[in-house]
């Protein structure tokens, strides 16, 4: 990483006020009962910086819940252009570590061997600018997950901002990353005594945290207990299939494709919308379901997230930002399913 | 196709399907045809057998189906379609000259190779029948390479057993053998009344020095690997293809999932070995 550079509170909102010229900015916003969003700002003035987290996270701007993929002419067999990426650049401000973590995972899935246009597109139109979080949220786990809450990436990202009393550290995670800190007003130059700082603070954010998951040998421990009571006993008790869980985590990736046909029967527009693991069609075939009942479909999530998502892409597919459990309406969490398991490994279910 | 307005997101894009066109249309079976496809610009797609396309018709999205052919770089290739959903009742309402979409070809296939000097278990059910005729008609082009082969085909009646011309011809260099639920109707070959797994008792080679290929309902394979696994053969032995649904064919749209596994990308053929270790692989 470059030389990192600071800048006052007030020089910050110029900041964003000049970037709002060049890029459609979205920024986390208040919105109705206490919420935040992120949503298109033109200035700085309607920026929440100390949110504490939002229910969708800004994966919905690189991959979005419908997504055109194309249009085909019936009756000359041709295909048309689709999602034709964004109108204008994207900038994501003050996005937090977990939910860049997130992209990154994400990046994953669709900048694999399969490279997927759509993605590569939009992901490549969208800056991002990280803001660390100096203090745990209510339902946040990412300091046990390696995502924050500082950055742990050193790619994959444009800026990364850290609050340090009351004036602002940028440091660079790319050129174009760089090119756009040096359009700041009121630039300064830090020390290194800046970043002790820096470090300093994030270990007291670190320490601020009161929920945790032990993550060692997880991943090893849940693939020798797909048959763990705990399973079939929140799946009875209290899950109700609504896909919640699924719709606000910010790294789940499924998608199911719908055609949409024109009155005449003409223009057929294919389009891919984000679909649910918790949805009792998911696994269907002709031969049967395979996830038919509920316990099969909150296994599949929560063993996905913390298991065998580390065999597929080399990660943990949760990155702790805790929204599966603030959104479930019953208030499953699959850190608690996760140490029920971690204390009675071998517990079996109970006859009667 | 992709020559709408020449945008680059169409070029090579795995999701945008290419176009081919109903050379012949052949009836297999009261419910089961096989289409003869053309690609648009005849160019071969070097597919493997038990690899598959993604088959579809605008407005009626698509479906997996593996190749029932033996690729010969022609540019064609044959599916094998019975009527069962919305697509795939579509498709089998196609003519010929008539067109349709594909995508592929996706998936990694049968492991011919392991096969090569060793004896070769074929197990099919009724449609299952379909990606293993390639690797019948591979091991006839190839016959000295393999030590005994057999085909074990059931389905529910006489009249559903596919391929009806080719079996006795099969027969001539491999050793075929057929079982019915219910025999009725005439076949130069012998049917056995009962479960292709009844016909397992008739295979005398020795297991160790054999692969296993199966491809049919899940009840077939729960019973014909079952069986293979008590008589001694290894799991990593004995190989399935499995029917997921899929979205996308290239690991994205997250249906196909056996544990880590895309059946998609990693499958839709995978040893017993590599897939018993997760949940929710069999019914
Ligand atoms: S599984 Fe839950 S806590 Fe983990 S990333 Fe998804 S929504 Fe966040
Ligand atoms: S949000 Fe909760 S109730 Fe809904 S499917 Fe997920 S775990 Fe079940």
């Amino acid at each position: 990483m470059s030389t990192s550079h600071s800048i006052s509170a007030d020089n910050l909102c110029r900041w964003v006020d000049s970037l709002a010229g060049r890029f459609q900015v979205l920024g986390p916003v208040a919105a109705k009962r206490g919420q935040n969003v992120f949503a298109p700002i033109d200035n700085s003035a309607p920026l929440a910086l100390d949110y504490c987290t939002t229910m969708l996270g800004p994966r919905f701007f690189i991959y979005p819940s419908v997504q055109r993929l194309c249009k085909i002419d019936r009756e000359t067999n041709t295909y048309m252009a689709a999602d034709p990426g964004p109108a204008r650049t994207q900038l994501i401000f003050a996005i937090h570590p977990c939910d860049m973590h997130a992209i990154s995972v994400l990046d994953r899935t669709f900048l694999g061997p399969n490279k997927d246009f759509y993605y590569a597109k939009r992901r490549q139109e969208t800056y991002t600018v990280v803001l660390n979080c100096s203090r745990a949220c209510d339902q946040g786990f990412c300091a046990s997950m390696g995502t924050g809450p500082f950055l742990r990436l050193t790619e994959g990202f444009d800026v990364v901002m850290t609050a340090l009393d009351g004036e602002y550290l940028l440091e660079a995670g790319s050129p174009r990353g760089q090119e756009l800190i040096e359009t700041a007003p009121g630039l300064q130059k830090t020390g290194r005594m800046r970043l002790y700082e820096k470090s300093r603070l994030e270990q007291q954010a670190a320490a601020s945290f009161t929920k945790s998951l032990e993550t060692e040998g997880l991943p090893e421990l849940l693939m020798r207990t797909f048959e763990h009571p705990v399973y079939k006993e929140v799946a009875d008790a209290r899950c109700l299939g609504c896909s919640n869980c699924v719709l606000v985590c910010p790294t789940c990736f499924c998608y199911k494709m719908v055609d949409r046909v024109d009155f005449e029967a003409k223009i057929v527009e294919r389009s891919r919308h984000w679909d649910a693991c918790q949805d009792y069609w998911f696994a269907e075939v002709h031969d049967g379901n395979f996830r038919q009942p509920q316990q099969a479909r909150l296994r599949q999530f929560m063993t996905h997230k913390l298991c065998t998502w580390v065999e597929q892409y080399g990660c943990f597919g949760c990155i702790g930002c805790g929204r599966c459990m603030t959104w479930c309406p019953t208030g499953i969490d699959i850190t608690e399913m996760a140490k029920e398991i971690q204390r009675a490994p071998t517990r079996q279910l109970e006859l009667g | 196709m992709g020559n709408g307005n020449g945008s680059d997101i169409l070029e090579d894009n795995p999701l945008i399907p290419q176009l081919a066109r109903v050379q012949k249309k052949i009836t297999e079976s009261a419910d089961t045809i096989s289409l003869r496809l053309v690609r648009a610009d005849s160019r071969p797609l070097g597919y493997r057998p038990g690899q598959f396309n993604m088959l579809g018709l605008p407005g009626f999205k698509e479906a997996p189906f593996s190749f029932s052919s033996l690729e010969d770089y022609t540019g064609t290739f044959v599916h094998t379609i019975r009527a069962a959903g919305n697509v795939v009742s579509a498709l089998c309402r196609l003519r010929q000259g008539d067109h349709v979409t594909f995508r592929g070809p996706f998936g990694t296939g049968w492991p011919l190779d392991k096969a090569l000097g060793r004896n070769l278990i074929l197990v099919a059910g009724g449609i299952g029948m379909a990606p293993l005729r390639p690797v019948v008609d591979y091991v006839r082009e190839n016959r000295d390479s393999f030590r005994d082969v057999f085909l074990l085909y059931g389905a529910k009646t006489t009249d559903d057993l596919l391929y009806r011309r080719q079996l006795a011809q099969w027969n001539e260099e491999i050793t075929v053998l057929l079982a019915a639920d219910r025999v009725r109707g005439e076949l130069p070959l012998p049917v056995q009344e009962g479960v292709v797994t009844k016909l397992l008792p008739r295979v005398h080679t020795a297991l160790s020095e054999t692969i296993s290929f199966m491809c049919g309902p899940q009840v077939m394979i729960k019973f014909a690997a079952g069986a293979l696994l008590l008589d001694g053969q290894s799991a990593g032995d004995i190989y399935v293809s499995l029917e997921r649904r899929m979205e996308c064919g290239v690991a994205q749209c997250g249906h196909c999932q056996i544990g880590a596994k895309f059946v998609c990308k990693d499958g839709p053929v995978f040893a017993l070995a590599d897939i018993t270790r997760f949940q929710d692989t069999l019914l």
